[in-house]
Order: C-alpha cells, then structure tokens, then sequence
C-alpha cells in the first residue's frame, strides 16, 4: 500500500498505539487487541493501523489459523516492521529531548 | 442472533463498501472478525459504528484514484468511477466542524427571528413606562 516509509501524522492517539506496539516490537496483534491495551475506539484505530502500514510502519497479515477448528474467524495481525521500530524510537527519542519530530 | 448483532453487521458490511476498493473486502472481513471479540452486543454495535467512521477516514485518506490502474485503456475507461472522491475544498474534519458551526448558526439566527416576531401579551404591550419625575 502506497507511499513507503512517509512521514505519518503524530496525533495522541497514534503515539498511544506505537506505544503498544513498542512494548513488544516481535509481537502480531491484531485491532481488537489493541483497541483493549490502549482504548482507542474503532473508527479512530483502524484510520491510523491502515496509515501506518500504507507508510510501511507496519505490516499487516491473516491470522493462520483453521476458523472452523478455532471456533471463530481469522483475524488481521500488525506487526511492527523495523522501518517503523526505528522511526517510532526516534519519534517517542525526540519527546524525550523535548522537541517533535 | 440478537437485532443488535445484525445492525452491526450489517454496519460493517455498509462501511467496507465506503472504504477504498482496494481495502473493501479486507477491511470487512477485519472487522467482523474483531467485532466478534466484543463481549456484549451493545459494545458491537458501538465497534459498527466506529467502523463506518473509520470507513469514512480511510475514504479520505486513501481516495480511489490512488488505486493503480492495469492500462491506460481500463485507467481510461474507469476514469470516473475511479475519479478522486474527496470532491470538497476541506478535509473530513474541516467540513464536520463547518457543519456544525452552520447548524448553531442557524438555531441563533432561528432563536433571534423568532423572539423578534413574538409579540407580547395585550396586558403587557398596554403598559407605558412613565419617565421618573
């Protein structure tokens, strides 16, 4: 999806989901996981999960699991890429020093 | 399945069709997936909602056009279904916020007019202030 490593727009809420994310940077989680770790609601999360993977931040894969064995659907997995491992450090590094990216 | 369940879904199903082609189907089957995590069917409607206004970010974020045609002749014959649909001069949030700044301007201008227009009681209008000696 689109533009590569792009500069996203760092809104509260899109710092609040990095954060999730950085907690555990090999973890895959998918939007319900995230919305329950940092409460953002739906119609604010998913805007920001789909921009962050369209500016390669992210990347996003079908659960493998057999949805007739697990007893529901296959969910959407995020995971951090190291593009956005690096850029969300200097993004949450710049705060530090008190000055945004 | 409660009626709830149903709106939801049928929510879900109406907000991947207003994302970007590219993303419709994903999307959906996303968030039915995730609506199924929610414990009560009032936190899932709450979860359909959101998903039809994060159907309608994404639109704005991702318009339709950035969807790489396969020829020139597709690209030409597909030229406006594909057209950009963000027609507007604002963004989503801009145009949220006109919007309602328009309908408090209206209620004003609707509260002054009418006030304006309201006569008084006959046994109020009949009273004359007398200057004070």
């Amino acid at each position: 999806m689109g533009r590569k490593d792009a500069n996203v727009r760092m809104s509260l809420q899109t710092l609040r989901v990095l954060e999730v994310f950085l907690e555990n940077p090999a973890e895959q989680l998918a939007g319900a996981e995230v919305h329950q770790r940092c409460g953002i609601v739906s119609g604010t999360l998913y805007p920001i999960l789909i921009r962050l993977e369209s500016a390669g931040w992210f990347v996003s894969e079908w659960e493998s699991i057999d949805p007739s064995r697990a007893g529901r659907p296959r969910r959407r997995l995020y995971r951090l890429t190291s593009t956005g491992l690096r850029r969300a450090g200097e993004v949450f590094a710049s705060f530090n020093r008190g000055v945004l990216a | 399945m409660s009626q709830r369940n149903q709106v939801t879904q049928w929510l879900i199903h109406h907000a991947a069709r207003r994302a970007p082609r590219h993303l419709s189907s994903r999307l959906e089957e996303e968030w039915l997936a995730d609506s199924e995590s929610r414990c009560s069917s009032l936190s899932r409607l709450r979860f359909g909602v959101g998903c039809y206004w994060a159907a309608m970010v994404i639109d704005n974020d991702f318009p339709s056009s950035s969807v790489p045609a396969v020829s020139p002749v597709v690209a030409a014959r597909s030229f406006v279904p594909l057209a950009d649909g963000n027609y507007s001069y604002f963004s989503l949030r801009s145009g949220t916020l006109f919007l309602i700044v328009g309908i408090y301007a209206a209620l004003f201008c609707g509260l002054i007019t009418t006030l304006s227009h309201t006569r008084a009681p006959p046994e109020i209008e009949s009273i004359r202030i007398l200057p004070a000696k």
